[in-house]
C-alpha cells in the first residue's frame, strides 16, 4: 500500500471510533455504559416532541397592543402636566390609529401651551407631525424608534413570563424561542395529563410584587446554625454598606443548586425553626461567579428572607425603562409608579432605606436591590457593579421587560398547538424502524447483486454514513423527531446514489479496455464534480427547508443535511479509499474487478 | 492486460451501448407532462367547486387550514354517523369524522376528527357571552375583548366585581373557563377569562352523550389559528420558490446559463405534479408534505446533473455533430445511472409508505411520486428545454458570423443523418 493510504487509514479509524464513542449513550442503556463513556460522552440523541410526546405551543405576543398601550400612558402623562403646570382646563386627548395623540385645544390659541418645555422631556418617546393653531390641532406621534423598542419589550416579556412559568412547573428540557412576533414553546416528555394546567399557567397574567427583605434576623442567624454540613446547602454571609449615612448591615442566606433542596429544607422545618408566619422564603437564581468577579458557568438559588406582605404590586406600576446610570454609565433601570403607587412606595422606602426590596415575578425574585434613597413615583434599581456591561445592559433589558408585564399588557394569543401522547410516539418510532430495516435491505440485496464486491463497499459505506448521521446528530444533542427519522431512512436510500453513479462511471472505463486500477481512478475523478452537484443541490434544498420549517419538520431538514455532508465523505473519499485497497498496488494490480 | 478487461462481464439490466430514441420522440413525451400538469390544474378547482365531498383544492391538513384535529381512541365501538351529531350538537357543524387504524393495530375504535373551530367559544356564543355579561351585579361591562381562535376573553367593568361570580355566570350560558383573575391595573376593573381546552371540551361532550369513559384517550391534538395557516401556506410557496431559484443559479454557475431554465421548469414540472398527486388522491397536504416537495426538488436535480454533466463532456467532444443528437446519446450513456439511482430512493421510500405510519407514509408517497416525475423529467423536459436554448443560442452566434461559414455548417447539419 501507498503510504498516503495508511495515513488515510489511521484518520478514518479514528473518526469511526470516535462516531462510536459518541453513538454509545444513544444505544446502550445507561447502567451498562462504561465509566469513560459516562465521564465524557453523555451527549444523546433526544427523542423530539413527536415521539416523546409533549405540548408545542405557538403563541402570538399582540405588539400592537404594547404600542398602544404605550402610547395611552403618553397621552395621560402630558395631559396631567399641562393641567397641573400649564394650567389648561379643556382640552380634548384621543389617541388615533396606534401611534397618534391628537391633543384638541379650546380656546385654540391654548395649543402653544403644549410648548418645547414639555415636549422636550417627551422629545425620545414623541414626535410632533403637526400644529395647527387655527383649530388648536396638535398630532403627536409615538417615535419608531420607540415602537420597536415596545414591540421588542413585549417579546421579551412574553418569553421571560413563560420561561418563568415553565420552570416552576418542572417540565425537563423546555425550549421557548422567539420566531418574528410568535413565541415558539417545546415541552417534551409533558404527561397529558398536564396539558390543560400548563397550558392556563402559561397563558396567564404576570404578577409582580415587591417585597421587603428582612436583613439581620434572629431566625435566619438561628436557622444557618442547624444546616447540615454536606447536605448541598451553604450558608453564605453577606453585608453591605448604607451609601449616605455608611450604616453596615450584615446578614446571612442559604445558597444552593438545587432549589428543591433548599424549599425542602425550609419546608421540613418545625416549631421554632419553622417559618415565621409572617414571613416567607424567597429563591433567585444567580450566576456563579468566581474571586475576580467573573461570571462562572455554575447557577445556584439562593434564599432571601421577606415580609409576607406586598405592599407594592405590579398594578401600581406605570412605565418602566432602561437607562444609564449618569455617574458611572452603567445600565440601569427606572421605573415609574402612578399616584397611589407612588404614596405607598413612599412610605414604604423611606421606612426601609438600607435595606433590600425584593422584586418578584410570578413568585420568584428577579433582582434585589438595595434601597438607596427614598422612592417616590419614579425609582431606579442598579444592577451590581461588576460584569460585561453589554450582558448587564442585557439583564436591565429583561428587567424592564418583568416590570413591563404588570404595566403592560401585551396578551399572548395561541396560533398553533400540538399534543402528543406518548404512547403515539412510541408506536410510530416502531413502524418507522420496521420500514427501515426493509428499506435497507432492499438496497444492500440490490447493489450486492447488480455490484457484487462493489457493492459491498457501497453498503460499507452507506452503514459507515448511518453510523457518522447518527454520531453527528448525538454530539449535538439533535432531537430526532418523526419526520426525522423518515429523513434517515431517505438517506439509506440517496447513500449509494453516489456510489452508482461512480460505479458505473469505472464500468465504462473498463470497456474502454483499462485497468481496474486506472479505471477506479479516473472513474472516481471524472464523477466528482457530478456528485458533488448533486449534494450541493441536495443541500441547497435542505437549507431552504430548515428555515422554513419548524419543530418536526426542521428535524428532518437536520438528518437531511447532515446526511448529505457525511455523504459525500462516505461514498466518494471513503469508497475511493476501500477501493484502492481493492485494486492493489501499482506492481501488483488487480487484473480484473468485481463490479 | 486490456485483452482481459474485455472479458470483464458485468451484471446489467439497461445494456451499454443502447439506443433509445429520446429526444426524437420528445413531442410525445412533453405531451404527456402537458396533460398531467394541465389535470393537475384542473383538478384543484374541482377539488374546490365541483366535488362536494372534496370542498377545498387540496386536502389542506390543520397546519395550513386553521382548526383542530383530535385523534380520539373509544373505548367501545361508536358510530360515526352518531359520532357527527353530538359533535354537530355541541356547535361543531361539518366536522370531518375519520376513521382510522392505530399504529399498533389493536384498538380499531379511533377516531380522527377535524373541527373548524380552535376555541370552544365561537363567534356566535362570543356575542351571546357579550350580552348576558352586560350586567354583573351593579356593575356594567364597559369593555368586551375577544379575538377569534383566542383562549381568553377580557372584560372590564366600570366597578370592581367578584372573579368567582364572573366564572359562575359564564358557566350558567355552558361556557367552562379554567379561570378568571383580575388583570391589569386595579382601578381598571379589567379580568381575564381562560377558556378550557377545545381538547377538553369535545371530551366532555362525548362522555355526556356515550357514557362515562366512552373516550379512552386523545393521544393527539393539533390545533392551528386560521391566520398562522395562511402565513405557513404563503411561506411554503415561497420557500419553494427560493429553492428552485437558489438551484437554478447555483446550475447556471457550475455550467452555463443555458442549462439553468431547463432545470427551473424541470423542478416546477416536478412539484406541481407531486402536488397534482395528491390533488387527484385528496391525501392529506400538510407541512409534512411541502418538506416531501422540497426533498424532491433537491433529489430530482441529481438525475439531471447526471444527465447534463454527460451532455457537457460529449458536447465537447463531439462537436462536429448536432446538438441534440448528442443529447440523445448523452441520455443513453447515462441511462443506468438514472434509473439506479432514483430506484435506491424508490425501494426505501416504498417501504416507508407501505409500513410507515401517519405523516410518514404521506412523506413516503409525496417521495414516490416525486422519485419518478423528476426522473423523467431529466430525460424529457430538461434536456429538451436544453437543446431549444442551446439552438437559439447558437442561432444568435451564427447571425454574426460570415455567411459562407453558416451555409456550410447548415449543409453539414442536413447531411447529418438521424443516427446516433
Amino acid at each position: 500500500m501507498e503510504r498516503s493510504w495508511w495515513w488515510k487509514a489511521v484518520l478514518y479509524g479514528v473518526v469511526t471510533v470516535t462516531a462510536c464513542l459518541y453513538l454509545i449513550p444513544t444505544v446502550v442503556p445507561e447502567a451498562k455504559q462504561p465509566a469513560l463513556i459516562k465521564k465524557y460522552f453523555q451527549k444523546r440523541i433526544q427523542l423530539g416532541l413527536d415521539l416523546q410526546g409533549g405540548l408545542h405551543l405557538v403563541y402570538e405576543v399582540n405588539v400592537d397592543k404594547a404600542v398602544s398601550g404605550k402610547v395611552d400612558r403618553l397621552s395621560t402623562d402630558i395631559e396631567d402636566r399641562l393641567r397641573k403646570d400649564k394650567g389648561i382646563t379643556d382640552v380634548n386627548v384621543v389617541r388615533e390609529g396606534r401611534d397618534d395623540i391628537v391633543f384638541t385645544f379650546k380656546p385654540p390659541a391654548d395649543q402653544a401651551k403644549l410648548d418645547e418645555a414639555i415636549l422636550r422631556d417627551y422629545r425620545k418617546s414623541v414626535d410632533l407631525i403637526e400644529r395647527k393653531p387655527d383649530t388648536g390641532v396638535v398630532r403627536l406621534r409615538l417615535d419608531p424608534d420607540q415602537v420597536e423598542e415596545v414591540r421588542d419589550y413585549a417579546l421579551r416579556q412574553g418569553i421571560e413570563t413563560i420561561r418563568g412559568r415553565v420552570d416552576k412547573f418542572g417540565v425537563a428540557e423546555p425550549t421557548i424561542i422567539k420566531k418574528g412576533t410568535d413565541i415558539i414553546v417545546e415541552l417534551p416528555g409533558l404527561k397529558s395529563a398536564d396539558f390543560e394546567r400548563i397550558k392556563s399557567i402559561i397563558g396567564r397574567t404576570a404578577q409582580l410584587e415587591f417585597k421587603m427583605v428582612d436583613d439581620g434576623s434572629e431566625y435566619m442567624r438561628r436557622l444557618a446554625a442547624t444546616v447540615p454540613k454536606d447536605s448541598g446547602i451553604e450558608v453564605v454571609p453577606e453585608s453591605w454598606t448604607e451609601k449616605d449615612s455608611g450604616k453596615q448591615h450584615e446578614d446571612v442566606y442559604l445558597r444552593s443548586k438545587n432549589r428543591d433542596a433548599l424549599k425542602k429544607f425550609f419546608d421540613e422545618q418545625t416549631g421554632a425553626l419553622a417559618v415565621p408566619p409572617d414571613h416567607e422564603i424567597g429563591y433567585e437564581e444567580n450566576q456563579g461567579r468566581n474571586e475576580a468577579g467573573e461570571a462562572t458557568p455554575d447557577k445556584y438559588w439562593r434564599t432571601f428572607y421577606l415580609h409576607k406582605r406586598a405592599s407594592l404590586t405590579g398594578e401600581y406600576l406605570s412605565n418602566a425603562d432602561q437607562t444609564w446610570d449618569q455617574q458611572t454609565g452603567r445600565p440601569e433601570v427606572s421605573f415609574e409608579f402612578d399616584r397611589q403607587g407612588a404614596a405607598i412606595s413612599e412610605r414604604m422606602t423611606g421606612d426601609n432605606i438600607g435595606r433590600k426590596m425584593a422584586i418578584l415575578l410570578d413568585d420568584k425574585i428577579t433582582s434585589a436591590p438595595v434601597i438607596e434613597g427614598r422612592i417616590g413615583a419614579r425609582g431606579r434599581i442598579t444592577l451590581g457593579s461588576f460584569g460585561d456591561p453589554f450582558q448587564l445592559q442585557q439583564e436591565a433589558k429583561d428587567l424592564v421587560a418583568v416590570l413591563r408585564s404588570g404595566a403592560l399588557p401585551a396578551p399572548l394569543r395561541k396560533t398553533f398547538e400540538t399534543q402528543v401522547g406518548p404512547t403515539m410516539g412510541r408506536d410510530s418510532v416502531e413502524k418507522a424502524k420496521f420500514s427501515m430495516y426493509v428499506g435497507a435491505a432492499a438496497v444492500i440485496l440490490f447493489m450486492l447483486i447488480y455490484y457484487r464486491f462493489s457493492g459491498l463497499i457501497a453498503n460499507i459505506a452507506m452503514i459507515l454514513n448511518l453510523l457518522f448521521m447518527i454520531a453527528i446528530l448525538a454530539a449535538f444533542e439533535a432531537s430526532l423527531t418523526l419526520p426525522g427519522i423518515a429523513g434517515l431512512v431517505l438517506t439509506i436510500g440517496m447513500a449509494v446514489d453516489a456510489n452508482i453513479i461512480i460505479y458505473e462511471r469505472i464500468r465504462e472505463e473498463l470497456r474502454m479496455g483499462k485497468s481496474p486500477r486506472t479505471a477506479v481512478d479516473s472513474g472516481f475523478a471524472r464523477a466528482f464534480w457530478t456528485v458533488f452537484d448533486a449534494h450541493v443541490t441536495n443541500f441547497v434544498a435542505g437549507v431552504v427547508l430548515y428555515s422554513y420549517g419548524s419543530g418536526p419538520i426542521r428535524g428532518f431538514a437536520v438528518t437531511l443535511l447532515v446526511g448529505i455532508i457525511t455523504n459525500l465523505f462516505t461514498s466518494y473519499w471513503l469508497s475511493h479509499w476501500m477501493f484502492d485497497a481493492l485494486v492493489g498496488r501499482r506492481g501488483a494490480a488487480r487484473a480484473t474487478l468485481s463490479i | 492486460m486490456a485483452a482481459q478487461n474485455k472479458e470483464q462481464k458485468f451484471f446489467e439490466v439497461i445494456k451499454p451501448h443502447s439506443t433509445y430514441e429520446f429526444i426524437g420522440n420528445q413531442k410525445y413525451w412533453i405531451g404527456l407532462s402537458i396533460i398531467l400538469v394541465a389535470l393537475t390544474f384542473i383538478m384543484l378547482p374541482l377539488n374546490a367547486y365541483v366535488f362536494k365531498s372534496r370542498g377545498h383544492m387540496l386536502n389542506w391538513g390543520v397546519d395550513f387550514r386553521g382548526g383542530t384535529e383530535l385523534m380520539i381512541e373509544f373505548s367501545k365501538p361508536i358510530d360515526s354517523g352518531e359520532l357527527r351529531k353530538v359533535l354537530a350538537q355541541s356547535g361543531h357543524e361539518n366536522a370531518d369524522v375519520v376513521r382510522y387504524a392505530d399504529p399498533s393495530g389493536k384498538n380499531k375504535n379511533n377516531y380522527m376528527i377535524r373541527l373548524a373551530a380552535v376555541s370552544v367559544v365561537s363567534e356566535n356564543q362570543a356575542k351571546q357571552i357579550h350580552e348576558s355579561l352586560a350586567k354583573e351585579g351593579d356593575a356594567s361591562l364597559k369593555k368586551f375583548e375577544w379575538s377569534e381562535g383566542g383562549d381568553k376573553i377580557y372584560l372590564r367593568y366600570d366597578k370592581p366585581v367578584d372573579p368567582t361570580s364572573l366564572g359562575n355566570s359564564l358557566k350558567a350560558i355552558g361556557i367552562h373557563t379554567t379561570q378568571v383573575q383580575p388583570f391589569g391595573r386595579a382601578d381598571e376593573n379589567t379580568y381575564e377569562v381562560t377558556l378550557v381546552g377545545i381538547d377538553t371540551d369535545v371530551r366532555r361532550a362525548l362522555d355526556a352523550h356515550f357514557g362515562a369513559g366512552a373516550v379512552a384517550a386523545i393521544p393527539q391534538v393539533e390545533s392551528v389559528g386560521a391566520k398562522a395557516g395562511k402565513q405557513l401556506q404563503y411561506d411554503g410557496i415561497r420557500s419553494l420558490l427560493y429553492a428552485i431559484l437558489l438551484i437554478m443559479v447555483y446550475i447556471a454557475f457550475r455550467f452555463d446559463f443555458r442549462y439553468g431554465p431547463g432545470t427551473v421548469v424541470a423542478l416546477l414540472h416536478d412539484a406541481v405534479i407531486s402536488i397534482g398527486a395528491f390533488a387527484v388522491t385528496y391525501k392529506e397536504f400538510s407541512l409534512t408534505t411541502v418538506a416531501a416537495v422540497l426533498t424532491i426538488i433537491g433529489f430530482s436535480m441529481n438525475d439531471t446533473i447526471v444527465v447534463f454533466d454527460r451532455i457537457r463532456e460529449n458536447a465537447a467532444r463531439l462537436r462536429d455533430r448536432r446538438f441534440d443528437r448528442v443529447v440523445n446519446q448523452s441520455i443513453n450513456e447515462t441511462l443506468s445511472r438514472t434509473i439506479w439511482t432514483s430506484a435506491t430512493v424508490f425501494f426505501v421510500t416504498l417501504a416507508m409508505n407501505i409500513f410507515g405510519v401517519g405523516v410518514i407514509r404521506d412523506f413516503a408517497f409525496a417521495m414516490n411520486v416525486g422519485v419518478v416525475v423528476g426522473t423523467y423529467s431529466s430525460i424529457f423536459i430538461a434536456s429538451p428545454i436544453l437543446i431549444w436554448l442551446n439552438d437559439k443560442y447558437l442561432a444568435s452566434q451564427r447571425r454574426q458570423q460570415s455567411k459562407p461559414e453558416r451555409n456550410a455548417r447548415r449543409k453539414r447539419d442536413e447531411l447529418e443523418p438521424g443516427e446516433v
